[in-house]
């Protein structure tokens, strides 16, 4: 590898080390908190000019690899900032009693031991799972249904799809609060109507928890109901006019065809269901903002009726200013998400080589 | 060799990319690291003895009440003809909103240099807040925030009240005097004799009182359990705000007469409203007549003023008087400016003085519509409430915001109690022993 030239050795050279100055100084200039404006020049100048000089080094071996990571960087860079750094900060949070602003000193496990003595977290586990699991089975009936609707050969189709799915475009916060004046303005009137009780469905606990349920099913089976869609058009047209030769009635080829057929498709319909009501929060705290009293739960009269899991990490840590005890409860959550997720994968990896 | 050639290429494009997003990061953070250049050169400046005015040097106020957004940036934009300084002001909404943001801002290094925080929030900045002990203005106001180990943090910029607001012309036609609403028993009579006349006053109900939980939790959990804490007390009188503080203990005598008159208005409110309301609904029902009293404070004026049914009709405050003798109303700053002391100090200090003085209360008084802490300030607000807060001021009968000092988020669980007292699912006793539970149990587990 002779034929690099002596320029080109130096120029590499020269791009390496005040590449690396560069980058020495603005660190420096960042430690030290100098004011300086052109400290983020120089740190980017600084790496260029160290991912310059690695390039023209007289070997060609890792360039590959450096291009690989120059094209990734980007993108792991993201991932750092956003997600991994705050999640290492976030478990180290939540062994301290930091209030959002600094803290004095660790903790240990206490504000682990804590929230599990509080009634209101238990109550809000509680009701997350019966949201889950009540949403798992209404949204991918009510989805599932409706597919077989827009699926069959009624006029209007377009239309229908579109209406069907239209919820699910409208931000979730904007939707609790269109819903909020649906229920108490007109669906009090009806009830009112039917019951004789003049108050909102979301003034009472349980009543308001059923609110949730509705919108939320609205919003999300139109886009669960695309799945199902894409999923009965690839049921193979020539296994149907077999069935259909056969003699089987509608209601047999749906359970004897289609949906053995479209299995995979409901487990992915699923978890995505799971997965997405365990987070429910923006439709939570447009429409009651966790409120609603439950009489005695372990003992205790509790505020906090409707209040879902992610809302209570949320109302814990901001509104109520308890930041460590906020990322202590986070931090089982995540648990519990990663569980679910790695739940999933396990399953569809199953399934697929099933198929 | 056209392979590399183009990996070379793409290696430059990348490389142009990085630099223009370093580029735009870096204009970011200049305009953010704008003031902080501006403060680090005021230090300087300061370090060098030259006034940091001269150097038209910038401070940031954070607001956090953006009804008054645009009065505040013409209240910067007058400062700058006067003293050539620059002042910024960012608005952001609503009041647990302002303290969440600033810990972000804390956190991204980004403080402004003013800020607004609420009593209850002085210890979370313990340490960082400037002492304006000595300042001017300090001799002309009785309504700065003093704090233990900081001194005196807090800046009033204004005065809000709360109490029963009602409307005087229906209060008059119906032949009730408001300055002998001063006992529950004198309340009650006057109720009935307002209830009774309901329809040839035009009234939907004699309350205005809404207990809806979910959004209006501020009104119940923070003002009219306020009530609880300081009616009938002094201005410094910390009795039962100290009690509540000490691990979330209630007086509860003293709750049950108050448990005994949110009974009432329980009693005598547009049901519609009571359980379901929504703010816009409330403050709308009394601008139009419908209801002779209402449970909000004098932040309502504007809303009612400008309602197209508005009569012009006067009003005023009643005392929540749920104990024989309670005749005072809350007046009091509800939120402070404080000075963040990494910030530009001097010239926070400068501006702060400058909006105590005639041109600057010129527009937060007059354009703004607030009232003015400040003794010496000679504008009468422009204030509808004006007169009848201004009577309760001058004969000493008002009390402390001191529900802005219980425990942040505590508004969230006693409102829940007033929803369920509201319902009917509670009766007084119930509504006593709840929230005191409620409050023991928050106290204890935050």
């Amino acid at each position: 590898m002779s034929d690099f030239s002596m320029s080109r050795k130096l120029a590499s050279f020269v791009c390496l080390i005040g590449g690396a100055a560069l980058l020495i100084i603005s660190l420096i200039m960042d430690a030290s908190k100098s004011g300086v404006t052109y400290r983020g020049a120089f740190l980017v100048i600084g790496i260029i000019g160290m991912l310059v000089g690695l390039f023209i080094f007289p070997t060609l071996k890792y360039h590959r690899t450096l291009m690989n990571i120059v094209f990734l960087f980007p993108l792991l860079f993201a991932f750092l900032v956003t997600v991994s750094i705050p999640l290492i900060l976030g478990i180290r949070y939540s062994f301290t009693n930091w209030d959002g602003i600094r803290f004095t000193k660790e903790v240990g496990f206490d504000n682990y031991i804590k929230m599990f003595q509080q009634p209101s977290f238990i109550w809000s586990i509680l009701i997350t799972f019966l949201f889950v699991v009540v949403n798992m089975i209404m949204v991918n009936v009510v989805a599932f249904l409706l597919a077989l609707l827009c699926t069959s050969k009624i006029k209007g189709l377009g239309f229908f799809r579109a209406s069907y799915f239209l919820p699910n475009l409208i931000g979730g916060i904007v939707l609790g609060y269109i819903w909020q004046f649906i229920f108490a303005n007109v669906v009090t009137k009806l009830t009112t109507a039917i019951s004789g009780n003049r108050y909102s469905m979301l003034a009472e606990t349980s009543t308001a928890f059923v609110a949730i349920i509705i919108v939320y099913v609205w919003q999300y089976a139109g886009y669960i109901m695309l799945i199902y869609i894409t999923g009965l058009n690839t049921v193979p047209g020539d296994v149907l006019e077999a069935a259909a030769i056969d003699g089987t009635t509608p209601i047999q080829t749906l359970f004897q065809i289609k949906i053995p057929m479209i299995a995979p498709t409901i487990t992915i319909c699923t978890f995505l269901t799971l997965t997405s009501a365990f987070k429910q929060f923006d439709v939570n705290l447009a429409l009651t903002n966790g409120t609603g009293s439950v009489a005695d739960f372990m003992g205790a009269y509790l505020t906090n009726g409707t209040e879902m899991l992610a809302l209570n990490i949320y109302n814990t840590a901001v509104i109520k200013d308890n930041y460590a005890l906020g990322e202590a409860k986070a931090v089982l959550f995540f648990i519990i998400l990663a569980a679910v997720s790695i739940l999933q994968v396990r399953i569809s990896n199953s399934k697929e080589v099933e198929l | 060799m056209k392979k590399k050639l183009i990996a070379l290429i793409m290696a430059g494009v990348m490389a142009v990319g990085l630099t223009a997003c370093g580029g735009s990061a870096a204009t970011s953070t200049d305009a953010a690291a704008d003031s902080g250049a501006a403060d680090d050169a005021a230090d300087t400046a300061d370090a060098a003895d030259t006034s940091a005015a001269d150097t038209g040097d910038g401070i940031r106020l954070l607001n956090g009440k953006p009804e008054i957004d645009n009065q505040l940036q013409d209240l910067a934009k007058k400062y700058k003809e006067e003293t050539g300084a620059n002042v910024t002001v960012e608005t952001i909404g609503g009041d647990t909103s302002a303290s969440d943001e600033l810990k972000k801002m804390y956190q991204a290094d980004n403080m402004p240099d003013i800020f607004v925080i609420e009593a209850n929030q002085a210890d979370t900045w313990d340490g960082m807040l400037v002492d304006f002990t000595g300042e001017a203005w300090t001799d002309d106001t009785d309504y700065e925030l003093t704090h233990d180990t900081m001194g005196v943090i807090g800046f009033p910029y204004t005065v809000e009240a709360t109490a029963l607001a009602y409307n005087g012309d229906v209060l008059e036609k119906a032949g009730v005097d408001p300055a002998s609403l001063t006992s529950p028993a004198a309340w009650k009579e006057a109720v009935e004799k307002i209830d009774s006349q309901k329809a040839d006053l035009g009234l939907t109900a004699v309350f205005g009182w809404c207990a809806e939980p979910a959004n209006l939790g501020w009104s119940s959990g923070t003002h009219v359990f306020g009530q609880y804490l300081d009616a009938g007390l002094k201005q410094d009188d910390k009795t039962y705000i100290d009690l509540l503080n000490d691990g979330g203990q209630i007086d509860e005598a003293r709750m049950k007469d108050f448990a005994e008159f949110v009974g009432m208005m329980n009693d005598y409110s547009d049901p519609d409203l009571l359980v379901d309301g929504t703010y816009d609904n409330q403050v709308k029902g009394f601008a139009e007549g419908k209801y002779a009293f209402v449970t909000q404070g004098n932040w309502i004026n504007g809303t009612v003023t400008s309602n197209e049914n508005y009569s012009g009709f006067s009003m005023g405050f009643a005392p929540y008087a749920f104990e024989d003798g309670i005749d005072t109303i809350i007046a009091g700053p509800p939120s402070y400016w404080v000075a963040y002391s990494d910030g530009n100090v001097d010239a926070a200090k400068a501006f702060l003085q400058w909006v105590s003085d005639d041109s600057a209360q010129d527009i937060l008084v007059n354009d703004a519509g607030l009232i003015s802490p400040f003794s010496d300030c000679k504008f009468d607000a422009a204030d509808p409430f004006y007169t009848s807060i201004k009577s309760y001021m001058d004969s000493g009968k008002t009390s402390g915001w001191h529900t802005m000092l219980k425990k942040d988020g505590l508004q969230n669980e006693t409102c829940q109690v007033f929803a369920d007292y509201a319902q009917g699912k509670l009766d007084a006793d119930g509504f006593v022993s709840t929230i005191g539970q409620v409050i023991k149990t928050y106290y204890a587990e935050n």
